[in-house]
């Protein structure tokens, strides 16, 4: 097999797919809530709203974590 | 407003930047088509069910058809779906996944041989691009309607966005990106229920308004109607639609297979199927069952609504506030540019794999089909966008893409099934039926005026199988090769004859002294079959519960 045959690392790639959507969805639910005004909203609107903003926050999150743990581990090996 | 832009921009922003910067680790065929078959359960779920929800398929396509003809819509969600994903997941991933093919056309021609394969393959690139161009185009007419943005530099910005990601980073990027638009769409458009059932009082309100105050059917409220329906006669949607058409979509739609064969490994392959059937469900929740209480919305507040699939739209325009609007948004294309971005993915895949590789230039070193593989996507994007303008009106796109669907996907279930289940079934009785079940299928809609899809389907699926059965008796039994792992009964003889062999040279004996080997089961909670239980009896109480 020649070195331009050979392909990626199967855990890198998974690592810096992991990592990736950490961030995507890290900075898209930050700026939601930055640019938004919840406090003209209805309550029950606000609510759901802030509910489900923080659940792709905190989805976000675990994921670039997550993958920046595997992106080290794979980088390393 | 303002701030809504501000969401989107970002969003596509990010998916672009993304895209980039995963495309450094792509370095050769397997990675770009296959994803280094890297892929766990949880990636195959989420960009299986993605690619299933597009513009065309969800939000405004089913979610318009719901406002219309109501919950009958959800079929596809809460009994066709999940089926199919089981099913394909249960039994038809495992032939495809140890057959080490790349496409389902290549399967076909290791089964019955390179003519059915290539007459298969290009009718589905020929609805793939159908499919793109209408993804384009609706995704386009959306953001028009809503944001009142020119329709051709936002059908561009999609396509440089999805078509960067794809054309550089392949399966790897599509999956990741699908991940996030996953993420987007159940998490960020399921609000939208909640705040629909506390404004109308919940699914009981909805009925009590529908149906007691302005006399509307109980069909209305039916998934599974009687044969009477106009929309969907009840035993056709079993027949035509479930057992053939979704069966087909599942185990037939490179699109949907391509996801799996970039797993890990087989059981994350099966798994990933089967368990995307739980988000398919939910589905109906995002997009059907706020439908049906978009009605009483649109009277209370004085909106007309001219067209159904541009209800959608209308009623999150009149609903949200600005920023949760503009992360809805974001949902929306997510839903588009997911089935974009797999379509893509796959079309050059069976370009470059199917023909280019095998018919056209042959031999060539890896990276030349690696550089062919983006190539291919940059000529199929452009290919979609010049047929943009030429099938500008919806109904066509949908009319030619639901005809070469019926004229496919019937014969296609006839011949797999066969492939799979029994060994005799031969190339030249497979192409003779698949050609007839095609033609057989043409006829019914253009010479006997049949327009239920679903109908059309099931009887080229019936003369496909009868076909292929007596062409295969008169001609020739097919060769050992030809059913080497590849069918139901040859695939575990073969798996276990190869454990035996192994095991009996590495210990001298002889085969048959060889002890059986152990098969080891997972844990029960990892256990799929489990799994696909819980889910299809989570199906039955939902039809129980909304009939």
């Amino acid at each position: 097999m020649t070195e331009e045959n050979k392909g990626a690392d199967p855990k890198l790639i998974v690592a810096v797919q992991m990592l990736s959507i950490g961030i995507i969805l890290l900075i898209l639910s930050a700026v939601v809530l930055l640019v938004s005004r919840p406090g003209g909203m209805d309550h029950f609107i606000r609510l759901t709203f802030l509910i489900s903003e923080v659940s792709i926050l905190v989805v976000g999150l675990a994921f670039a974590v997550g993958g920046w743990i595997r992106y080290r581990r794979a980088k390393k090996a | 407003m303002q701030s809504d832009f501000i969401i989107i921009g970002l969003y596509l922003v990010l998916m672009f930047s993304a895209g980039l910067f995963f495309s450094r680790n792509i370095k050769n065929t397997a990675d770009y088509f296959l994803a280094a078959r890297s892929a766990p359960w949880f990636w195959i779920m989420g960009a299986i069910w993605a690619t299933n929800i597009g513009f065309l398929h969800g939000y405004l396509a089913h979610g318009g058809a719901a406002y219309e003809w109501g919950l009958i819509q959800a079929n596809f969600e809460w009994f066709q779906g999940p089926f199919g994903y089981i099913i394909s997941g249960l039994f038809f991933i495992a032939f495809y996944w140890r057959a080490g093919v790349y496409t389902v056309p290549h399967f076909l021609e290791r089964r019955y041989g390179s003519a059915l394969s290539l007459i298969y393959n290009l009718a589905w690139i020929v609805i793939f691009i159908v499919t793109i161009a209408a993804e384009f185009y609706l995704g386009g007419i959306f953001l028009k309607n809503l944001l009142h943005i020119p329709f051709w530099p936002t059908v561009l910005v999609l396509a440089i966005v999805v078509g960067t990601y794809t054309l550089l980073g392949g399966l790897g990027a599509a999956i990741m990106m699908e991940f996030v638009q996953f993420i987007i769409m159940m998490l960020g458009t399921m609000p939208l229920l909640f705040i629909l059932l506390h404004m109308v009082g919940g699914f009981a309100g909805i009925k009590n308004v529908l149906i007691g105050q302005w006399g509307v059917s109980a069909q209305y409220f039916t998934v599974l109607p009687d044969i009477h329906h106009p929309y969907g006669p009840g035993p056709w949607i079993v027949l035509g639609q479930c057992l053939v058409v979704t069966l087909g979509w599942c185990a037939g739609h490179q699109s949907m297979v391509q996801r799996n064969l970039g797993a890990r490994s087989l059981y994350d392959a099966k798994f990933g199927y089967v368990a995307a059937s739980i988000p398919k469900t939910l589905g109906a929740f995002l997009y059907i069952v706020p439908m049906i209480a978009a009605p009483i919305i649109f009277a209370g507040n004085g909106i007309f609504v001219e067209r159904a699939d541009a209800s959608y739209g209308k009623l999150i325009l009149n609903l949200l506030p600005s920023g949760m609007l503009g992360l809805f948004i974001a949902g929306l294309l997510s839903a588009g540019l997911s089935s974009i971005s797999s379509v893509l993915n796959s079309t050059s895949t069976m370009v470059v794999k199917d023909i280019y590789e095998r018919y056209l230039v042959k031999g060539r070193p890896d990276h030349h089909y690696f550089v062919a593989g983006r190539a291919a996507t940059f000529v199929v994007i452009a290919l979609s966008l010049l047929l943009v303008p030429i099938v500008l009106k919806v109904y066509l796109i949908m009319w030619l893409e639901q005809t070469l669907l019926a004229m496919v996907l019937g014969p296609f279930m006839g011949i797999l099934m066969l492939a799979i289940f029994w060994r005799r079934a031969n190339a030249a009785g497979s192409l003779v039926g698949f050609i007839t079940g095609g033609v057989f299928a043409i006829l019914l809609q253009q010479v006997f005026g049949v327009n239920i899809f679903f109908e059309i389907s099931w009887w080229s699926f019936v003369v496909t199988s009868i076909v292929t059965v007596a062409v295969t008796l008169l001609t020739a039994k097919p060769r050992p090769e030809q059913l080497d792992g590849l069918t139901w009964e040859s695939d575990f003889r073969a798996k276990l004859g190869e454990i035996l062999e192994q095991r009996a040279v590495k210990n001298g004996m002889k085969i048959g002294d060889v002890p059986k080997p152990i098969i080891r089961r997972p844990r029960w909670y990892l256990n799929i079959k489990y799994w696909a239980t819980a889910i299809l009896l989570c199906q039955v109480a939902l039809l129980l519960f909304f009939g």
